[in-house]
């Protein structure tokens, strides 16, 4: 059993080979500019060839958070709702009071949300 | 008959006493003060009683009664009470003896505002120390052991609001929790090696051999370093002479007959333990031995009377655990049957039992004389009481001349007991009990000449205990004398077979004719030499401090090296202070912990981070540097485990 | 599939988001703290009414016995205690009152099944419920001190959440299996073909679990977090992650390392390997305790060395060391809160942690001081609080196993905690106080305060009742 571990470890040299060979390839056989490297436009923000208007670290609108979230928790309630929706026949009365309480917690959310306000953009 | 229910009713009027107050009177009536100490005479009163019922029923001899108080799956434990001859002496000497400083603490305390408590404390003390007594079973002798802990705790930093007082209780309490928990250690290995936890049980086994060998040694030394603790033995010993802190009746009352005590009791009481493995029960004897000169030289040169007693209560301890030891180490060599069992215990108990009268006493009397000259205990500052306070110098005298070992006092014969066997089972022990014997004498009778001798050199108005102050020294309350009256009474007679003395025969002892010291020289000088030293120290004590023919000053000055080494008691606090807690515990381990931080995590750590610096990665910005470290130690953690158990393997 | 089972947790989580819903519409914020402590009598009253049952459901993922109903019924215990502490200290926070209330709720949902699962992915998912709701509540006060807490509880929780998924994962790669009674049948049959220590992949794993869970009960040297959070976190979060969470860190550690790891084996070296690393606990989390000056800070590092205390229980393979771990986290349970829920009305008052402020507490507010201190004094091991027994008895299981050296260490170390505990009750009583203001208290502190120190004492002095439920809920273990 301990010999299996041999194949892991031989994965692993391959994996580490492998892209050190190509990055030294690179290295060997890449034109090099006679400028000093790398000089301001190199290292630039490349943005569909356009000129880059202050940093791209800004801040956001915390709301925008708030919106992507509460859209993944509905997101994700269809999706359950799918499959159940497929078997509602077989999964009977029980199937529907289980559905109806997942819907219920997620309504305890978007009540939640509704009251703290996230809903509104001021 | 005697009902079972008496050994229960012992233990349970004084924790009567500590409810009572506490719930009752403290929050009820905290304007009659006088309430709680009433309360608690009663109790101890009635006791008393009864202890001595248990004494006269030593017919019945063991009684005991016994509750199951557990059991679970195999593990079981049977609490009880049991009386046999040597419990009953006990109880009689803690009830009368804890019952006489209530009364003289009515006196003492009076004004105090923390007068309810103090009864409350007095009461759980004394209530712990009968339970230890009585208790049949190590388990709960070891509970009760730490209820004796506790309330000397609370009694020693009774006035909490001194420093030193605190600094002392609390000192007192971790020095003997050292040894407390080799005491659990040793019950420990002995509950497993046999099975039980009743003293009686393990004493039959270890007689019978059923139990022996390393484990036995290991589990004799535990319990002994228990006593040790307690009953401040060498190297324990230094939280004594600063619980002097407490107020004078709490040391009375600690020296006397109870938490130094249990110490000597519970050596005695496991004694079939011991004998049953010679070293450990040699090691009883040489601590006994060496703690008796060891604390009585340093007894020479102190200068507060209550310092100058502690000390001789560390030495007359010593003589105990020597009066053990000496005849176990006959016993346990075999030159001794193992029927002289009870001779050991009486040797060492009959001690106990008079010293109990005659240091209470001496700190009774130490305390009437700060009462008198200004809440002082500083000898030089006193001096000429004698005619200022005629009763407390009689009684304080005969207090000092029977623990000098002077015939036909109390302390003569217990002592001579000691020394006796000491020579026939432990020669070189021998040695030092009688040069203990001269010290003794010399530093007892150097308190006597300077404090009640020469002329008053008191004066300057010190602040006494309780804010009033004091015009010339004057004679304690009747309240206070009386009970040093009945002490000294015991002082005097406690070692006459015909009297008090009995307690030695009725332990297992036999008793010497009333004038064979002076008729059997032929036979046994031993007694007429120690009696003929002790009266050399006086002498000396005398020609130095009464008629000065020596100058204690140019004594002092020749030896001054020595001087000083006494007097710094060894410097045996500095050892532990600075070397131990500073250097070792602060110091030390802060140290190493610290550098393996600083260096070795740090190190890492860094080295880590100029790794990942090197690489130029933005990683470092996330994290500050001591999470990093954090998780480098679990997951070095883990490879560390992983590696060592592979090793291992 | 029985929801009767589930029935406590149900209860729980349906009493959390009430909780969260009267929020949005009730403005005094107390009456949430109300429901909340008076619900919580619903799943205690589900958890008595179960006991006895012994069954699994939920294809074994939900598994009921003595065992898990003694956790969930010491879990809702801390958890009523840590809510009723928590009314006057939550007025400190200026919003969110409801949440704070509604996720120690669920939070304790967690904890309790965590106890409760037989099957290693819902322990996963059981351990996430109760951490995430943690990191929140870690980081409540919102001040930079608070906050750091927070995010460093929340990214080592992570990277232990990381290592115990990849221990799990290599468990489940070598046995194929993720019920831990299954697993057993597969460790059973590698020992019996002696092929175990062909597959250190397996031991690997074991080696990744002690990781992951040890960081639940503060454990070295998965221990580092526990200073600062305990110091940054709100005090009633302090008291309910050093009890709460370590009490269901253990009951894991019981049911998966009895259970799928119980074979002799294996499990003498586990146990070797809680053994030293509860030696190392205790002796660094004391030693470390000594020099600090922040009382929340301390009882961080005495968390750690109780930490090593009920590691010698588990280091003490069989049915006396279970129970005594068991009766163990109850006694230190209450000791701590005790100790805790002092600290709240005091800091209350006078808005500091450092013991130099606590000087001459005892005259400004005798009963809180005493109750500290005698919180303190159980955990030294002083009799008769309960912490003597509590030792007691895991010592007495340890020297059975013939580990005398690690009692040795471990009672050495009592000693040393008596040092710092007791500084600060020398704090309290010797040191003169600083004002006369006595200590303010409310009716629901002073409550729990009191279940805390009158349980110290009872247990203290008899801890046979405890000791024999405790009995009952191992017995389930082969």
């Amino acid at each position: 059993m301990l010999a299996d571990y041999g194949y892991i470890a031989l994965l692993l040299i391959a994996a580490i080979t492998v892209p050190a060979l190509i990055l030294l390839l690179a290295k060997v056989v890449a034109y090099k500019s006679k400028r000093p490297d790398p000089d301001n436009v190199k290292s630039s923000t490349y943005e569909c060839g356009m000129q880059t208007i202050g940093s791209s670290w800004v801040q956001f609108n915390f709301r925008y958070y708030f919106y992507a979230l509460l859209f993944v928790i509905f997101d994700i309630e269809t999706v359950f709702l799918y499959p159940w929706a497929v078997y509602f026949r077989q999964l009977k009365f029980f199937g529907f009071i289980e559905m109806l309480i997942f819907i219920l917690i997620l309504v305890v959310g978007l009540v939640y949300a509704w009251r703290k306000g996230v809903m509104e953009w001021k | 008959m005697l009902p079972t229910t008496v050994l229960w009713a012992i233990f349970l009027l004084p924790l009567f006493s500590l409810v009572f107050i506490g719930l009752i009177l403290r929050p009820f009536f905290n304007n009659y003060p006088k309430l709680s100490g009433y309360t608690i005479i009663s109790c101890l009163t009635a006791a008393l009683g009864l202890s001595i019922w248990v004494l006269t029923s030593s017919d019945q001899f063991p009684i005991g009664s016994t509750i199951e108080w557990a059991a679970v799956g195999d593990f079981k434990i049977n609490l009880g009470f049991v009386a046999d001859r040597l419990t009953a002496i006990m109880l009689i000497v803690v009830t009368g003896v804890s019952l006489l400083v209530q009364i003289y603490s009515q006196g003492y305390m009076r004004g105090d505002p923390g007068y309810h408590r103090y009864f409350a404390f007095m009461s759980l003390f004394t209530a712990s120390m009968l339970g230890l007594v009585l208790a049949s079973n190590l388990l709960l002798v070891y509970v009760f052991w730490e209820g004796v802990g506790l309330g000397s705790y609370l009694l020693i930093g009774f006035w909490f609001h001194k420093p030193s007082a605190a600094a002392a209780a609390k000192k007192a309490f971790i020095v003997t929790r050292f040894g407390d928990f080799g005491f659990l250690i040793g019950i420990l290995i002995l509950y497993f090696t046999a099975g039980t936890f009743n003293i009686a049980e393990l004493n039959e086994l270890a007689m019978l051999g059923v139990i022996g060998g390393t484990a036995l040694t290991l589990a004799a030394l535990g319990i002994f370093s228990g006593a040790v603790g307690k009953s401040a033995q060498f190297p324990l010993h230094t939280w004594l002479p600063d619980a002097m802190e407490g107020p004078t009746p709490v040391s009375s009352l600690i020296h006397a007959a109870t938490m130094v005590a249990a110490g000597v009791y519970l050596v005695a009481r496991t004694l079939p333990i011991f004998v049953s493995s010679e070293t450990a029960i040699m090691f009883v004897a040489v601590i006994g031995g060496v703690t008796a000169i060891f604390a009585a030289s340093m007894g020479l040169v102190m200068n507060d009377i209550k310092r100058v007693l502690a000390y001789s209560t560390i030495s007359q301890l010593g003589y105990m655990m020597l009066g053990l030891g000496a005849v176990g180490v006959g016993i346990a060599q075999g030159e001794l049957g193992e029927e002289f069992i009870w001779l050991a215990i009486a040797v060492g108990m009959f001690h106990l039992f008079t010293n109990a009268f005659f240091k209470c006493l001496l700190f009774l009397g130490a305390g009437s004389v700060s009462h008198a000259s200004g809440g002082t205990f500083d000898m030089r500052l006193m001096g000429g009481l004698r005619k200022y306070m005629p009763w407390t110098f009689v009684t304080f005298l005969i207090g000092a001349l029977s623990l000098s070992g002077i015939w036909p006092l109390a302390g003569f014969w217990s002592k001579d007991g000691i020394i006796l066997r000491a020579w026939e089972y432990t020669p070189v022990l021998f040695w030092l009990a009688i040069i203990t014997v001269f010290m003794t004498a010399f530093y007892m009778f150097r308190v006597v000449f300077m404090t009640f001798g020469g002329k008053y050199r008191g004066g300057e108005q010190s602040p006494g205990h309780g804010g009033h102050g004091h015009g010339e020294p004057h004679e304690s309350p009747l309240v206070m004398v009386f009970p040093m009256v009945i002490l000294a009474l015991f002082a005097i007679g406690a070692g006459w077979a015909f009297w008090a003395g009995g307690a030695f025969e009725y332990l297992g002892g036999y008793a010497h004719g009333f004038f064979d010291v002076f008729t059997n020289v032929g036979e046994e000088p031993l007694p007429l030499i120690s009696l003929t030293i002790a009266l050399a120290g006086i002498m000396l004590a005398y020609a130095m401090y009464s008629a000065r023919w020596i100058s204690p000053e140019k004594v002092s000055q020749t030896f001054a090296p020595l001087y000083t080494l006494l007097s710094r008691k060894y410097y045996m606090d500095e050892l532990y202070e600075r070397i131990f807690v500073v250097r070792v515990l602060h110091r030390g381990l802060f140290y190493v912990i610290q550098t393996v931080d600083t260096y070795v995590v740090d190190g890492i750590v860094n080295g880590l981070a100029n790794v990942t610096v090197l690489a130029g990665s933005g990683f470092r910005r996330l994290q500050t540097g001591q999470l990093q470290s954090y998780g480098l130690a679990i997951v070095l953690g883990i490879l560390t485990i992983m590696l060592v158990w592979f090793v291992y393997k | 599939m029985n929801f009767w089972l589930l029935s406590p947790e149900l209860s729980l989580v349906g009493i959390a988001l009430t909780v969260i819903l009267l929020d949005l519409f009730i403005q005094q914020k107390k009456v949430l703290a109300a429901i909340s402590v008076f619900g919580l009598i619903i799943p205690i009253a589900f958890t008595i009414a179960l006991w006895g049952e012994n069954q699994a459901s939920f294809s074994g993922m939900l598994v009921v016995d003595n065992f898990s109903l003694f956790f969930k019924f010491l879990i809702l215990g801390i958890t009523s205690l840590v809510i009723l502490s928590s009314m006057d200290y939550a007025r400190k926070f200026a919003r969110f009152q409801g949440e704070y209330y509604a996720l120690i709720l669920l939070s304790a949902g967690g904890l309790m099944l965590m106890g409760s699962t037989g099957e290693l992915i819902s322990i996963y998912i059981a351990l996430e419920l109760a951490s995430i709701s943690l990191y929140a509540l870690v980081s409540f006060l919102k001040d930079p001190k608070s906050s750091e807490a927070g995010l460093k509880y929340m990214i080592l929780g992570a990277i232990s959440s990381a290592v115990l998924l990849l221990g799990m994962a290599f468990v489940f790669g070598i046995t194929g299996t993720t019920h831990l009674d299954q697993i057993a049948d597969k460790v059973g049959a590698l020992v019996s073909g002696g092929q175990l220590w062909d597959s250190p992949a397996l031991l690997f794993g074991i080696v990744l679990l002690i990781a992951g869970f040890g960081f639940k009960i503060a454990s070295v040297p998965f221990q580092m977090w526990v200073p600062d959070v305990y110091e940054g976190a709100p005090t009633p979060i302090t008291a309910f992650l050093s009890v709460a969470s370590k009490a269901a860190g253990i009951a894991v550690i019981l049911r998966v390392f009895y259970t799928a790891f119980g074979i002799a084996e294996i499990s003498a070296d586990w146990a070797m390997i809680f053994a030293v690393l509860g030696a190392i606990s205790m002796t660094i989390g004391n030693v470390v305790a000594i020099a600090q000056s922040n009382i929340k800070r301390m009882l961080g590092y005495s968390s750690i060395a109780h930490a090593g205390f009920l590691m010698v229980g588990l280091a003490a393979i069989g049915t006396l060391g279970q129970s005594g771990v068991l009766f163990f986290l109850a006694g230190y349970a209450l000791a701590n809160l005790g100790a805790f829920i002092a600290i709240i009305a005091i800091s209350n008052k006078i808005g500091s942690d450092e013991i130099a402020d606590y000087s001459g507490m005892a005259r400004r507010s005798p009963v809180i001081s005493f109750a500290l201190a005698f919180s303190l004094i159980s955990l030294i091991g002083i009799p008769p609080a309960v912490g003597f027994m509590a030792k007691f008895f895991i010592f007495n299981a340890a020297i059975q196993q013939d580990l005398l050296w690690l009692v040795l260490i471990a009672a050495l170390n009592s000693v040393i905690s008596a040092y710092y505990y007791l500084r600060v009750v020398k704090v309290m009583y010797v040191n003169e106080p600083t004002s006369e203001e006595p200590i303010p208290s409310s009716i629901p502190l002073r409550i729990s305060l009191a279940i805390a120190s009158i349980g110290v004492l009872v247990l203290g002095v008899y801890p046979w009742l405890v000791l024999r439920l405790a009995e009952n809920a191992v017995a389930m273990f082969p």
